[in-house]
């Protein structure tokens, strides 16, 4: 007479998926993709810099890839963080003040699997357009790269280098370029726009309005970067078992976000360890999970 | 056999976080409703109605007393596959098309492929929508929200439907169209729990209704119980010329203790009903 059962137990993938991909259409028809051309035109505008072609220096033309993987990086950690923040604020209020929550909270879906669904919604929103931009940003770099190649094994011909130098110089060029280290720069943005997407719908099952959960968002955010700073002055090296107590406490309620800072020297052309990649996917499940579930903790009492 | 509702004692009370004096939205109400009944409830704005659905799809948890559906806690979420519910005043999604908002609620349901897809056009048909199967819900009437409400409701064939307000702000040829999809889900046996303001309304699709005023059951029972006058006999005629009317005014007259009271037409409504209850009760 009814449907066929579904399973009523908590985290069935296929429920979360509908979730989260209706949230994710939502956001797109929300027309929250706008920013991804604003950002696309910058990083096109960069495109037009001209390499400078007179009087070569040692490493002429470098700063241009600078310079696009700066814009670009740079753009796509506002943009992930932003809408993190603020995309994810919007949708639990909107539900609320829609009725639409209580349709959804009235068929056989378990509260966790919607807040689930909300954030992976989000999170598929951000790593769409991050894959967008990385498209662009490579597009832009690969014919850079060929040129300052080309400038400076030209200078150095002139110069009469051996072979040995200029296959040195092509390397050093060549690792300023688009190179798998610089694409894990961006998993490394996304794994960091997950975390905050989490902190975002934490905020939003207490918070009563969108501009609360962005305000508190973006603290949290600025925190984040400065808090192992502060954590260093406030507690010290050598304070005692309370003190590495309350550090360790303030680590998982207001997120560390200065392990997500080895983006900047991946920019400057350092190679990122495996180790150190593992190190990030580690913490930010930590993360996600925790202020996943904690967010499940609050909206599993709430009322409507 | 099982009830279809089953709400024993419930108490909600409301806690201001802020401070403030809390709120007793629902004082000790007890609902019992068979299958295939259509059952209305009754009262003025703010009397509790929508918080003693809300408790039953266990949107909201009792304060004090428990709600089941068919026999399953409505805290536990498995409860919610036999029941559909539209809200007061819903709102869907905007960017989603008729079509759409129904498979996106069957999907929540486990309902997939060609089922999911005959059962959205059986609704959308069932409802009077299926030219507006592709527009999007901006562009809905009021009515036609409601209606694409109902139908989302219903979409995985459960045997309860909880309406809140199914009609409010419908303009009467909307509200006639509920009606009659109402009666039609009761034909189909769907037990039907349904709130008003709109008296009229429940008068013509409820089997039993229930009068509820500052969180209290006041009054409740059969439709046709509660609207007889208990000490007072209908006699209704057919072209009764009047020599014959004035024969039985007569015959009263003669015999002690009876007496006429009225000919014509004597009709008490379900307003006067749930006038004398509430707002008369209020100041005696
Ligand atoms: N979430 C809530 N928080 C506080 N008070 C509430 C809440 N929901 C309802 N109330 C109060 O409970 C009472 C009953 O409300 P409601 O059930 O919506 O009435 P009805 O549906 O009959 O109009 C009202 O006084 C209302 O203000
Ligand atoms: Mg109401």
């Amino acid at each position: 007479m009814s449907a066929a059962p579904t399973a009523y137990r908590p985290l069935n993938p296929r429920r979360i998926l509908v979730l989260a991909r209706h949230t994710f259409t939502q956001l797109v028809r929300m027309k929250v993709f706008y920013f991804l051309a604003v950002f696309a035109v910058v990083v096109i505008g960069a495109n037009f810099l001209e390499l400078p072609t007179d009087h070569l220096p040692e490493n002429a033309g470098t700063e241009i890839l600078y310079t696009v993987k700066n814009t670009s990086l740079g753009c796509m950690s506002i943009f992930s963080l932003v809408l993190a923040i603020v995309a994810t604020g919007l949708l639990l209020p909107k539900d609320v003040e829609d009725r639409t929550l209580y349709t959804i909270l009235a068929k056989p879906v378990p509260r966790l699997d919607y807040l689930i669904g909300k954030w992976l919604g989000v999170v598929a929103l951000i790593f769409v357009s991050l894959m967008a931009m990385t498209l662009l940003m490579n597009l832009v770099l690969i014919p850079h790269t060929s040129k300052v190649m080309q400038l400076q094994i030209s200078a150095a011909e002139f110069a009469g280098a051996s072979a040995e130098t200029k296959a040195k110089i092509a390397e050093d060029v060549r690792a300023l370029g688009p190179t798998w280290n610089l694409q894990a720069a961006v998993l490394v943005t996304f794994m960091r726009a997950m975390v905050l997407a989490a902190v975002a719908l934490l905020l939003s099952t207490f918070s009563t309005s969108t501009l609360f959960t962005a305000i508190v968002g973006f603290l949290i955010l600025f925190i984040g970067f400065f808090q192992a700073d502060a954590r260093e002055i406030y507690f010290g090296k050598d304070s005692g078992l309370a003190g590495k107590a309350a550090s360790g406490i303030m680590t998982v309620i207001l997120p560390d976000l200065q392990v997500y800072n080895l983006i900047d020297a991946i920019v400057e052309g350092k190679f990122l360890k495996a180790f150190d990649l593992l190190k990030v996917i580690g913490i930010t499940a930590f993360y996600c999970v925790t202020y996943l579930f904690a967010s499940w903790l609050v909206f599993a009492r709430k009322e409507f | 056999m099982e009830p279809a509702v089953e709400i024993q004692n419930l108490t909600k009370v409301f806690r201001p976080q802020m401070g403030g004096r809390p709120v007793k939205a629902v004082d000790q109400v007890s609902i019992t409703i068979a299958p295939g009944e259509v059952y209305g409830l009754i009262g003025p704005n703010g009397s509790g109605k929508s918080t003693t659905m809300k408790a039953l799809l266990g949107l909201v948890a009792p304060s004090s007393g428990t709600c089941r559906i068919f026999g399953a806690d409505s805290l536990a979420v498995d409860s919610r596959q036999d029941v559909g519910f539209l809200p007061e005043n819903p709102y869907f999604y905007k960017h989603l098309t008729g079509a759409e908002t129904l498979a996106f609620y069957g999907k929540l349901c486990g309902l997939r492929g060609q089922s999911l897809k005959d059962r959205t056009t059986e609704l959308l048909e069932l409802v009077g929508l299926t030219e507006a199967r592709d527009r999007h819900l901006g562009g809905y009437s009021k009515g036609m929200l409601q209606r694409i409400g109902l139908a989302q409701a219903l979409i995985q064939e459960p045997r309860l439907a909880i309406l809140d307000e199914p009609t409010a702000g419908v303009d009467p040829i909307g509200s006639r169209q509920i009606r009659d999809l109402i009666l039609s889900l009761k034909e189909r046996g769907i037990t039907v729990f349904l709130c008003s303001h709109l008296l009229e309304q429940v008068q013509e699709v409820c089997d039993r209704v229930g009068i509820i005023f500052r969180g209290r059951m006041i009054r409740e029972g059969r439709l046709d119980d509660l609207l007889a006058i208990e000490d007072q006999t209908e006699i209704i005629l057919r072209d009764a010329p009047p020599d014959l009317l004035e024969e039985i005014a007569a015959l009263v007259a003669a015999r002690q203790g009876a007496e006429l009271i009225r000919s014509g037409r004597p009709r008490t409504t379900l307003e006067r009903l749930f006038l004398r209850e509430t707002v008369e009760r209020e100041n005696p």
